[in-house]
């Protein structure tokens, strides 16, 4: 019993795994609800183009002297707008247009970058991220980001079911579709932005995917799968947090505080979905025999 | 002009220029399905699953290609078979396959020592590394590509327009799985030359810029293979003259071709008109609720 309630605490002692840790809860929240929006609108593929055009805005920021945050934002900003306004485009396919976004984007930041050689460890860090390094400031900076992301959300609920459900009736009833649409895609390049620099790109596509759609395959309904898929996330964190914490102070292994978030999460999604096969398939037998 | 044809006169950057070709014409061909398909999405995953390949190859000293090969086919397996689940999107699974591919890899790797460098080459592709059996490898696995998409281009092409005549006539789920494995195939090979991120570009760019001439499968196959290796042979030419990243060079250069196709192609269909406007608008929308 004492070993476990230790096993809670004694990853947390030190300042800036505490620090850690509150970033992650943060983020869990903020990717749990927005990673169900994410799903209901198949966004996934936009939502990792994100993580990825953001990079040219942090090279040139990088080489200007000027904050990264503010040129992943610009960056990112950029790429949500381009997307919404060509999404309905008849001559581009919506798929090929994200990864043309993508591509381009990416190699704009890639060239920027050959010109330079000491711009490595930095890319190394957008990748994986930092968590265990995070500042105060940036963990104020995720929790205003956060607060400004879900009350927009919540102030935005009624047309965001609206266009995500009936897309023909929220036009005909006069709603601002492509508004909306561009609303959302700068909000999910908020939260990429706000997420990348604590956690890297890895982390967040997993945070606004995977728990999302682990929480689908138990609920149908949106209210209980942003509770669960918020739940789903920070255990997850916390998890990887504790793992990391662990393999290295007790077994002399690095492992990653960030990917073994990911690898976490992943393996409750192959769980449940394999819970979830498995039912199914009782059921469909059960329906057989009667 | 001189330096031009110097530059073309070394080995290194004639094996490099063959490679871009190859590469090039082999990408553009698969990515004709990858559009019609739909598959840009599962490109870019494929290309981060073999990610955690190459980081176990390394670690176990086995050859990189093998590691990605294996790891490559295990996505493509997980994703056909999740593909029949109707209730999470295939977007959702590929997105939580994409992740969580990406995730093994990083933690494998952050448990060794000063493995960055390595790194960096995967992500953005040393095609100047090139080396001649690695030419050959692409040569096989392209020809390999080639023949089977002749071979089944009609079950191919029918199962992408039309999946429940293809369901009728019942080899629509072994033709998926071809289709994923012909593009994990392009994918494989690429990634050494232009990387993981920039393969997905070469897979999608030069097939829609094929697409907007033409509406024929056939006909987009044979442009979008030849604009492809055009787009590798001008990319790394442009990279050796002004030294930057040829697998961002090759990219800019497809995207700078699509660029010219689509404003080419605009002005010919629709002269300058009014037309252009609506495009942009929510057409759906009554004209009397209009503000």
């Amino acid at each position: 019993m004492l070993a476990s309630i230790r096993l809670v605490t004694e990853p947390f002692e030190p300042v800036y795994m505490r620090r850690a840790l509150i970033a992650m809860l943060l983020l869990a929240l903020l990717a749990g609800v927005v990673g169900v929006i994410v799903q209901l609108r198949r966004l996934a593929f936009m939502t990792d183009a994100m993580t990825h055009t953001v990079f040219p805005g942090v090279a040139i920021a990088f080489f200007m002297g000027r904050s990264l945050f503010v040129g992943a934002l610009i960056a990112a900003a950029a790429s949500a707008v381009i997307l919404t306004l060509l999404a309905r485009h008849p001559r581009i396919d919506e798929d090929a247009l994200v990864a043309f976004v993508l591509a381009t984007f990416f190699s704009v930041g890639v060239i920027v970058v050959s010109r330079n050689r000491t711009f490595t460890a930095d890319l190394n860090q957008l990748l994986f991220g930092r968590v265990l390094t995070i500042s105060t400031r940036d963990v104020v900076e995720i929790a205003i980001v956060s607060v400004a992301s879900l009350a927009a959300l919540f102030a935005l609920r009624k047309e965001l079911w609206l266009r995500a459900f009936d897309p023909v009736g929220a036009a005909a009833l006069g709603y601002p579709t492509v508004a909306i649409d561009m609303i959302l895609n700068l909000l999910i390049a908020l939260v990429v932005v706000a997420a990348v620099r604590a956690v890297g790109t890895a982390l967040v596509v997993a945070l606004l995917t995977t728990p999302a759609a682990t929480a689908r395959l138990v609920s149908s309904r949106i209210a209980t799968m942003m509770v669960l898929s918020c739940v789903i996330g920070a255990i997850g964190g916390w998890l990887g947090l504790v793992i990391s914490y662990d393999a290295s102070i007790h077994h002399d292994v690095r492992l990653a505080a960030g990917a073994t978030t990911v690898v976490v999460l992943t393996a409750a999604f192959a769980i449940v979905a394999l819970a979830y096969a498995l039912a199914r398939r009782r059921e469909t037998r059960q329906a057989v025999v009667s | 002009m001189n330096h031009l044809l110097d530059l073309y006169d070394s080995t290194i950057m004639q094996r490099a220029l063959i490679e871009a070709a190859l590469v090039g014409a082999l990408c553009g061909a698969v990515g004709v399905h990858v559009l019609l398909r739909r598959l840009p999405f599962f490109t870019i995953t494929v290309a981060h699953a073999t990610f955690p390949g190459v980081v176990l190859a390394v670690i176990l000293g086995a050859s990189v290609l093998s590691g990605a090969i294996v790891f490559a086919l295990l996505l493509v397996i997980g994703i056909w078979i999740t593909g029949v689940e109707k209730r999470l999107a295939t977007s959702t699974v590929i997105g939580v396959a994409l992740a969580g591919s990406f995730g093994i890899g990083a933690m494998l790797q952050s448990t060794q020592n000063g493995f960055t460098k390595d790194l960096a080459a995967i992500l953005v592709g040393q095609i100047i590394a090139v080396q001649r059996s690695d030419l050959i490898a692409t040569g096989i696995i392209g020809l390999l590509v080639f023949a089977t998409m002749f071979a089944t281009h009609k079950e191919l092409v029918l199962s992408a327009f039309d999946p429940t005549e293809a369901q009728a006539q019942g080899r629509s789920r072994t033709v998926d799985l071809l289709a994923l494995l012909i593009v994990a195939a392009a994918v494989v090979t690429t990634v050494p030359a232009v990387g993981t991120i920039l393969s997905v570009a070469l897979l999608t760019i030069p097939a829609m810029t094929a697409r907007l001439f033409t509406r024929r499968v056939e006909t987009a196959i044979v442009a979008s293979s030849a604009i492809g290796a055009l787009a590798g042979v001008i990319g790394l030419t442009i990279s050796a003259q002004w030294r930057v990243a040829a697998g961002a060079a090759i990219t800019l250069t497809a995207a700078g071709l699509f660029l010219i196709a689509f404003v080419a192609t605009t002005l010919v269909r629709h002269p300058v008109s009014t037309e252009q406007v609506v495009v942009f608008t929510d057409t759906r929308r009554p004209p009397e609720l209009a503000h």
